[in-house]
């Protein structure tokens, strides 16, 4: 059977380009990213070389060049061919650039001034002051704000403006007049420092853990069970229902919920005659904010570990059940003595892998509060994705986000590392019995 | 079940719990064809007017039907990929002798657990880098390759339940090991591959997230990203609008639902218990 | 067709399974492979259809090594114990499979299918799914497909555990009458004696990867080479004495009985603790050479009654009876061993 080890590689091949194009590659580039000061500043991909106000700033507080940062902040003007031809072509009156010519050519102007002086001093100098700005805009000369494709050109130009560079110059330069991304650790020390992220730790350590055990656990188990103990009509009924969020649309799921909230939704109708005043109930207060996150979350969440509950508990060998009866077992002792030890494995696997799902999530967060009132609901996943996806005007800061990314990245892979330990990965791989 | 214990008090208890879940349901799709006054609870008139979005375009939105056209291109070519691939490398994994197979297992096991939400700002650069941002075809391929580590692994356990010994028959008959994988075993996991796809459809026809970051643009965008905007434009707020939009965008799930109700379930619980 | 396995070696990773196994079965000959579970028997079968590979000596189908030549290419028919029908297709389609494969015409397949639909007698069920029949019809089904390809070898592994006892005995002769209608060479692999000593010419008795006897039925079941192939057929099983060769006489220790045994069994063992076995129908009243004991077990079979008699030193004696006994529980017995029939085997098995 030579051929079948080709075609399991034929057959895998289209699976292995998705995964190395989306899963491998965004790994290890979010790796690499959560390194650099990458933005939308910095652009994407490589950037170029620039002489411009922000980077004559670290020349001279990080280098010292003081010197070299006022040369290169210099206009300087001259009367060349070149600004001549210029000078004709915008209009410049003719006669006064032949005489320019004649008594000025080559002679530099350290500003504007000193040239529209010169220009005065002509016998055939334009009668309008617009007539002689529209000559002397011509001469200028200056490397700053200029956009140069590879730092070569940037010296070039700056050899041509009459500038000397020592080779510390030139690296100096060279570090502060990229304009593309470059790779630090700033993201992390940032992190470390904003007493944000520890804000948004603490949100995350108590949304996620709230919500698991209340109801991607707990209320669960409670479906469940009231489910097992019903006849199977009302039992299916109810598993329906409760399965319907999570086949919900995100994006309706969350309306529904502000249709309950806000401040003339069906909460402040129903509560106003009490006397509360209509308010939005999801985002009047950090706690509302929270509980109705949890709802949220919780309800979708809980449907999955109803139905691999109940899945286990119709597992039990309906003769258990009749027996503990005959034994005579109150309900409370059945669920407590012959369900739960039943269900050990399976909250341990929802456990698991609702921890990581919670954790790395944030659609219904980002629909419901977007991490409002005032941060109050920012996790961390919602974190990442505002720094670095959303943009409120501000710049887009990719590398900051992908450095709060890799710190989920790393927990989700160490956790999905432990999943893969927890099942009975021998059997998983027990080898195919056609050779 | 047992008759030993009574049922009316856990009956009584869950109807509690599930009202709010009822109502909220139920007024979603009371408020989309009726107007109720200001201060109450209580419709008072029949209308379609929330529906006119059916017909005239909202100032700044793209068509409602070209919103739906891109979501059902996204959800349906996601769905025809993810089974096309999870189909192939699901059998190779359950049957076929590979190098390194358990790596390549132990590999879709991990990435079943991994939370690919974290990945998005990556992947937004790398399709940015490949030119696929703003496309249709970006936000497929990027959909169909996070769902297919779910779609690999179910299509894996259904291939584990084919008696190796069909196979074995196959192959004595004279069927190379593709013939034996598309004549003789593939129509033994069409239930697998019915609700993978209703699964996966259902799954793009849902998504938000990567639409939203991947292709915000007028003209590719889908109906989650759609009604989203809808609601964030504090401009023009009108609540059974947004109902009438989403009542409309759910149609095709809720009818899913209703039929594959079983089969999903499954799927939901099956899919993730390995 | 002649089938030989030439030292056929087979491994899983480090565990050698069958080391260096030499098989020759004739032209139009069936022969079963008898064995408990993991003896190797379906090992064999599988390296025989190409199911696994080999990872030492050679497989010759005829003059042709066919060691190297895919399942898909040797020709071999096979009958799975679960017999492995396609569910999705229906019984015409099933049968008709390999033929398809070979692209053979439509009206080619047809008049095969239906010609082998009447030899296996299925005439009536083309049209059903698999789903739909019965155990029998379904291993008939089988049988038929394995055929239809004129194979050279049929291989039937456990054909008939999936079947229940009435069915099991209609099919152990339908399987025989077609194996010798089509005079197909067959290997039967299985684990039940009864089966391989009614069905097959000889019997290849495995143990541990090993064949440690093959001959015919008959004669394996009377000159048994070790007392494991002794024990492995006859039911009710053989019962053995341990006890020392003196003088020409078995001695039994607890009741000193002694039991003459053949020149020249005693010629070259003078001495020998040894054990001897007496098959149930060679321990009778009123006849040979008596043993006393309890009867500590009746079963009633219908036709015939089986006794167990214990023995001063606790070891069991069987006897099967036919005429009706008066014994019963309790009752001290005298009964005889018919010295010419006992098999005498020595500290390692091995008979003498």
């Amino acid at each position: 059977m030579g051929n079948s080890k080709h075609l399991g590689l034929f057959l895998l091949a289209p699976a292995g380009i998705f995964v190395i194009l989306f899963f491998l590659a965004p790994v290890v580039l979010t790796g690499v990213f959560g390194f650099t000061n990458m933005s939308t500043a910095t652009g994407i991909t490589g950037g170029s070389y620039m002489v411009s106000e922000s980077a004559m700033r670290p020349l001279r507080s990080r280098f010292g060049e003081d010197a070299l940062a006022d040369q290169l902040s210099k206009r300087i003007y001259t009367i060349d061919e070149e600004g001549l031809q210029a000078a004709a072509e915008a209009g410049g009156d003719a006669a006064a650039l032949t005489e320019l010519r004649s008594n000025f050519f080559n002679e530099s102007f350290g500003n504007r001034r000193e040239v529209e002086t010169a220009i005065k001093s002509l016998n055939a100098r334009p009668s309008t002051t617009r007539g002689i700005k529209i000559i002397s805009a011509q001469f200028v000369k200056s490397v700053i704000n200029v956009r140069f494709d590879t730092f070569e050109e940037l010296l070039t130009s700056i050899a041509d403006f009459g500038i000397e560079l020592s080779d510390d110059q030139i690296e100096a330069l060279a570090d502060v007049t990229y304009t593309g991304w470059t790779f630090t650790l700033q993201n992390f020390k940032t992190m470390v420092e904003l007493p944000d992220t520890r804000k948004t730790l603490i949100n995350t350590l108590f949304y996620v853990f709230t919500t698991l055990i209340l109801f991607n656990t707990g209320f669960a188990l409670v479906l469940s069970i009231s489910t097992h103990y019903m006849p199977t009509g009302p039992a299916g009924f109810f598993r329906s229902i409760w399965l319907l969020p999570r086949v919900t649309p995100p994006v309706l799921y969350v309306l529904m919920w502000k249709w309950l909230a806000w401040d003339t939704g069906f909460l402040s109708v129903i509560l106003e005659p009490m006397g509360f005043a209509p308010r939005n109930w999801m985002l009047d207060s950090p706690t509302n904010a929270w509980v109705f996150i949890i709802l949220i979350n919780g309800i979708v969440g809980a449907s999955m570990g109803m139905l691999i509950f109940s899945s286990a508990i119709k597992a039990i060998p309906a003769s258990l059940f009749h027996a503990s009866e005959v034994d005579g077992a109150t309900r409370r002792q059945q669920i407590w003595h012959i369900i739960l030890p039943q269900l050990r494995w399976p909250i341990l696997f929802i456990t698991i892998y609702q921890t990581l799902s919670l954790l790395t999530s944030f659609e219904y967060i980002l629909l419901a509060t977007d991490g409002g009132p005032g941060g109050a609901t920012e996790v961390w996943a919602l974190s990442t994705y505002l720094k670095a996806l959303q943009n409120y005007g501000g710049a887009l800061q990719y590398g900051y986000g992908a450095a709060l990314s890799l710190v989920l990245v790393v927990i989700g892979i160490s956790v999905s590392l432990i999943y893969l330990k927890l099942f009975d990965f021998k059997n998983l791989t027990a080898p195919p019995k056609i050779e | 079940m047992s008759g030993n214990y009574r049922t009316w008090p856990t009956l009584v208890f869950l109807s509690v719990l599930t009202a709010p879940l009822i109502l909220m349901y139920s007024y979603l799709f009371v408020d989309t064809i009726t107007n109720t006054p200001p201060g109450s609870v209580i419709p008072n008139e029949f209308t379609l007017e929330h529906w006119r979005f059916l017909t005239e375009t909202i100032p700044g939105r793209p068509s409602i039907w070209l919103a739906t056209w891109n979501t059902f291109v996204f959800a349906t070519v996601t769905m025809v990929i993810v089974l096309m691939v999870s189909s192939s490398a699901g059998y190779a994994l359950s049957r076929l002798q590979l190098p390194a197979r358990s790596f390549f297992l132990g590999g879709i096991m991990v990435l079943h657990a991994f939370p690919t939400v974290t990945l998005l700002i990556a992947i937004f650069l790398i399709l940015q880098m490949l030119g696929l941002y703003n496309s249709l075809a970006g936000v497929i391929l990027v959909k169909t390759a996070l769902e297919l580590p779910f779609g690999i692994w179910i299509m894996k356990g259904f291939y584990d339940t084919v008696p190796w010994e069909i196979e074995m028959a196959g192959i004595q008959d004279g069927a190379t090991r593709f013939q034996v994988w598309t004549k003789l075993v593939l129509p033994q996991v069409k239930p697998a591959i019915l609700a993978l796809g209703i699964f996966s459809f259902l799954s793009g026809w849902s998504e938000f997230i990567l639409p939203l970051v991947l292709a915000p643009d007028n003209n590719v965008q889908v109906l989650s990203v759609y009604l989203a905007a809808l609601i964030a434009d504090d401009q023009n707020f009108d609540m059974a609008l947004f109902k009438s939009v989403g009542v409309f965008y759910v149609i095709p799930v809720i009818v899913l639902f209703v039929f594959f109700q079983n089969r999903l379930m499954n799927i939901y619980s099956g899919g993730t218990k390995g | 067709m002649r089938i030989l396995l030439d030292k056929f070696t087979k491994k899983f990773g480090n565990l050698t399974v069958i080391d260096e196994m030499d098989l020759e079965i004739h032209d139009g000959e069936m022969i079963a492979l008898l064995g408990g579970s993991g003896c190797g028997k379906s090992t064999t079968l599988f390296a025989i259809c190409g199911i696994h590979k080999v990872n030492g000596g050679r497989i010759l189908f005829g003059d042709k090594d066919v060691t190297n030549v895919t399942s898909q290419e040797r020709n071999v028919g096979v009958v799975f114990q679960s017999f492995a029908l396609y569910p999705h297709m229906s019984v015409e389609q099933n049968i008709g499979f390999p033929l398809k494969l070979r692209k053979e015409s439509q009206s080619e397949i047809k008049r095969k299918v239906d010609e082998i639909a009447e030899m296996v007698h299925i005439e009536n069920l083309l049209q059903r799914r698999p789903g739909e029949l019965s155990g029998g019809q379904q291993q008939r089904v089988a049988l038929a497909r394995a055929l239809i390809r004129r194979p050279d070898v049929l291989l039937l592994d456990e054909p008939l555990a999936n079947l229940d006892a009435t069915l099991r005995l209609e099919m152990r002769s339908e399987i025989r009458r077609i194996q010798r209608e089509t005079g197909i060479t067959a290997v039967l692999v299985t684990h039940d004696q009864t089966e391989a000593m009614s069905m097959c010419d000889r019997i290849a008795i495995m143990d541990a990867g090993k064949i440690v006897q093959i001959t015919e039925p008959k004669d394996m079941y009377d000159n048994p080479v070790s007392d494991f192939v002794a024990g492995f057929l006859g039911s009710p099983p053989i019962a053995f004495l341990s006890g020392q060769i003196k003088d020409g006489n078995f001695i039994e220790p607890s009741t000193k009985t002694k039991i003459p045994l053949s020149g020249n069994i005693t010629k070259n063992h003078n001495g020998r603790n040894v054990r001897i076995g007496v098959r149930p129908e060679f321990f009778q009243p009123g006849s040979g050479i008596t043993i006393g004991g309890k009867v500590t077990f009746i079963e009633s079979q219908g036709r015939e009654t089986l006794f167990n008699v214990t023995l001063s030193n606790g070891t069991i004696l069987r006897s099967i009876q036919g005429k009706r006994s008066e014994s019963k529980i309790g009752d001290q017995v005298e009964w005889g061993i018919d010295a010419q029939k006992i098999l005498v085997f020595d500290e390692d098995g091995a008979r003498l």
